[in-house]
């Protein structure tokens, strides 16, 4: 799945990154593979997204979540 | 005298830092990237001196946006001494990636760990000696915004010697080894592990030839093999783990987890129901503050004041007898001209005075964030909205505001289509011809007006992207900052910087182009001398005659007479001029811009509706005033972009004002006709379109999609191909 599919209040790991555009700041902000994400909210109009990366809020487009690979940490607290 | 640069992430206090070590007075934001220019200033000690210079805030050494290439350039050139790198112990994690990217150069660098404040605030402990161990670079704990720990950051500048080498930074074996492959080519450590991050890109500006980029992209394929993941990520993937075992030895999560205030805050501000109306209703406080009884009680106080001292300048200059072009230049051309735009500044400080607050707080990320799926229709990112907001009141400090947007193109876009959005001072011109033409639907033309403006700046912020500015859409990628409340001291600082730069330029440019309006609006031949004119002469004043000449262009737009034509021209002044010309050219005592209602009855006979519809639209969309001319050509940097933006508004007025006069002036079978061709052809276009659009289906992930082969982005396959192509470089940007 991709990181577009997750829901608020999930988490989820990554797997790869195929984002092309903006993807050295993608990967420079942290997120690498292996990096867990909360998924936080998604803004009122539904997209972008903000999530939770190494500590600190990070807000994407979906257009760029959907182009990371993901896997979803099941029965994690969220 | 050495040079000593600050290096952090954006927003990460690096500003805060410079004011207290050079003791100078910037202005901070709550709001990446409020540095665009580099800034320097001088560090005094009994010991030593020292330039501290100010870079704009970068993640990290490869994104490559217009302001981060400026402090990438200043690392790689070694041009410095010695590099405070500013931590955000906060949000250490990302912050170090940075510091560990810096580690790679060969550049002494002392750690100021900032924000240590907001550690004990949550309960966490930082070992401060430990992360010192770890990064073998000194650590200083500071808290840049209590202007702790900032002097004991100068002593240590003054005891330590940097002479000696520092140690360097050195990766995994397999790493190290695709590292020195790299460097026997490029020759030089800190430059392979640049390639080895961002591919040729990192080494455009060294201009090597061609033989030496085989032999670098040889050598890249083979060791591409060494490693299971993408290339490029090798390094940042490194790193990453690193710091996630140093942070977990130095920082020690408090077991209670709190919900920080910023949580809190978000639920409200930015809640999936409560977001967009809260919004809103922020926005209409501002303007209600700048635009609503508040400002305008003030203005008005203001406006008496400058015409109170407008009346004593006259009157002196009546009275010492001066030549009566001396006087009148004064007070027509430098007061008249000057009493209009500085009438302005009280709106325009409440304005910045409110709009500093929403920076400092972090609201203004938040916005950005609310708003982007709207603006991401146009092309435009979430970042442009607040500059378009601010358009509203005032063109000037909406194109300032560009600044913090992202990409050069974006700017550029948002720039040019601002002058569409009707400011507040074109607002006069509807008023008089709404109300002398339209009676009752009055407020609806009015209305209109505005969405005639929002609708043209959006057309052509999509006509842009499509041709000129060609690019994707917009790129969006933000932090959102923590809440912090804005500081008194800070946002009277920022009010006042922009208030400043405001005066400045009417003090300088406007001064100038005031004088050179007055003097084609007071002089002119009359029976054959070229002499001075009285106010109501003003048909044969330079400006007139122009007016007169250029009428024939104006008359298919529907103006008739060559009184149109120099209100217009009086608009570029400023906009409000438009109507008090009119007032002056059908003689009218009192002023017209304040009583609309004298110019009624002349407007009604001199002008038709559609004319009347045509000339507002004429004067809402043709270029700005001078004032948001000159901050344009500034935040442009380009005659080239400025020309075209100018000649590219023109146009697009021309031809709006036309179609409304043509069409408007068409019998009532003519127009059915026109509307039934239009609809047709509408018709044809949209079914067209949709036929082709058919073909590409937009594709989720292109790693497994059926339909990838039709959609732009890569599929896995041809990215891992190209990882490290030429062109890839582009995409970099941001």
């Amino acid at each position: 799945m991709t990181l577009k599919d997750v829901l608020p209040g999930e988490k989820c790991i990554i797997k790869n990154i195929y984002v092309n555009n903006l993807r050295k700041r993608i990967i420079d902000m942290g997120l690498t593979t292996g990096t867990v994400i909360t998924v936080k909210k998604m803004a009122p109009l539904g997209d972008p997204m903000e999530i939770v990366v190494r500590g600190y809020s990070l807000t994407i487009r979906k257009a760029e979540a959907r182009m990371i690979d993901v896997e979803k940490i099941i029965g994690a607290k969220p | 005298m050495i040079k000593i640069a600050l290096v952090g992430n954006p927003n990460s206090g690096k500003t805060t830092l410079f004011n207290g070590l050079t003791g100078s007075n910037q202005s901070v934001g709550n709001w990446p990237g409020v540095t665009v220019e580099k800034k320097s200033g001088k560090l005094k000690h009994d010991q030593f001196e020292a330039e501290i210079i100010d870079l704009p805030g970068i993640y990290s050494l490869s994104t490559v946006s217009l302001e981060e290439e400026i402090s990438r350039k200043y690392i790689m050139n070694n041009q410095i001494d010695l590099i405070i790198n500013i931590v955000d112990a906060s949000n250490l994690e990302r912050n170090l990636f940075l510091t560990y990217q810096l580690l790679d150069s060969e550049i002494p660098i002392i750690v100021a760990l900032n924000c240590m404040d907001l550690i004990a605030k949550k309960l966490d402990s930082l070992n401060v000696h430990a992360l010192q161990e770890e990064l073998k670079v000194p650590v200083i704990p500071i808290t840049a915004s209590k202007k702790h720990g900032i002097i004991e950051l100068i002593d240590f500048l003054a005891k330590s010697d940097f002479s000696h080498q520092r140690h360097l930074m050195t990766y995994r074996e397999d790493i190290e080894k695709t590292l020195s492959d790299f460097e026997q080519i490029l020759g030089q450590r800190l430059l392979a592990i640049r390639f080895f991050e961002d591919g040729l890109k990192a080494v455009e500006f060294m201009q090597i030839d061609q033989k030496t980029i085989a032999i670098l992209d040889k050598s890249c394929q083979e060791n591409k093999k060494n490693f299971s993941i993408d290339f490029d990520m090798v390094l940042p993937n490194y790193r990453y783990d690193r710091i996630v075992e140093v942070c977990e030895k130095v920082l020690l999560k408090s077991k209670i987890s709190v919900v920080s205030k910023t949580e809190k805050i978000d639920r409200i501000l930015t809640n999936r129901w409560l977001g967009l109306p809260l919004f809103g209703i922020i926005m209409f406080l501002v303007f209600f503050l700048a635009f609503g009884p508040i400002g305008t009680w003030l203005t008005g106080g203001f406006v008496k004041g400058i015409d109170w001292f407008f009346t004593l300048i006259t009157q002196t200059a009546n009275s010492l007898n001066m030549a009566s072009w001396v006087s009148s230049l004064l007070t027509n051309g430098v007061f008249g001209g000057l009493a209009a735009v500085v009438g302005f500044l009280p709106q325009l400080m409440i304005l910045f005075f409110a709009l500093s607050i929403l920076e400092d707080s972090g609201y203004m990320a938040r916005a950005a964030f609310i708003m982007d799926r709207a603006l991401s229709k146009f092309g435009l990112s979430g970042k442009a909205f607040i500059p378009m907001m601010i358009g509203f009141g005032c063109s000037v400090p909406a194109i300032v505001s560009t600044r913090t947007l992202d990409r050069d193109e974006d700017r550029k876009i948002t720039m040019m289509i601002i002058p569409f959005i009707s400011c507040g001072a074109k607002a006069p011109i509807y008023g008089v011809f709404a109300g002398a033409l339209f009676f009752n639907y009055s407020y609806l033309i009015v209305f209109s007006m505005y969405i005639l403006g929002i609708v043209v700046a959006i057309l052509s912020a999509m006509l842009f992207k499509k041709t000129i500015l060609k690019s994707d859409n917009a790129n969006y990628i933000m932090e959102l900052p923590e809440y912090r409340a804005p500081t008194a001291k800070n946002t009277l600082l920022h009010t006042w910087e922009r208030s400043k730069s405001f005066l400045i330029k009417a003090g300088t440019v406007l001064l100038g182009a005031f004088i050179v309006i007055w003097f084609f609006s007071y002089f002119g031949f009359v029976d054959g001398s070229f002499r001075l004119l009285a106010k109501d002469e003003i048909e044969y004043s330079i400006l007139g005659i122009i007016g007169k000449f250029i009428l024939p262009v104006f008359r298919p737009i529907g103006f008739t007479s060559w009184k149109s034509t120099v209100a217009i021209m009086t608009g570029f002044a400023a906009k409000e001029s438009v109507v008090g010309t009119l007032g002056i050219l059908y003689g009218i005592t009192g002023d017209a811009i304040q009583n609309g209602a004298l110019l009624y009855e002349p407007i009604r006979m001199a002008f038709s509706s559609v004319q009347a519809y045509a000339f507002m639209a004429f004067a809402l969309l043709a270029s700005p005033c001078i004032a948001a001319m000159v901050a344009m050509k500034r935040e442009l940097r380009s005659w080239k972009w400025f020309a075209f933006s100018i000649i590219y508004e023109l146009t697009v007025a021309y031809l709006v004002a036309l179609l409304i006069f043509q069409f408007g002036s068409m019998d009532t079978g003519t127009m059915l006709s026109v509307i039934f061709a239009i609809f047709v052809l509408a018709v044809v276009f949209f079914t067209f379109k949709s036929i082709i659009k058919k073909k590409g289906n937009v594709c989720g992930s292109c790693n497994n999609c059926a339909v990838s082969g039709s959609c732009h982005l890569p599929k896995k396959d041809d990215f891992e191909k190209t990882n490290f192509d030429n062109k890839k470089g582009d995409d970099f940007e941001t």
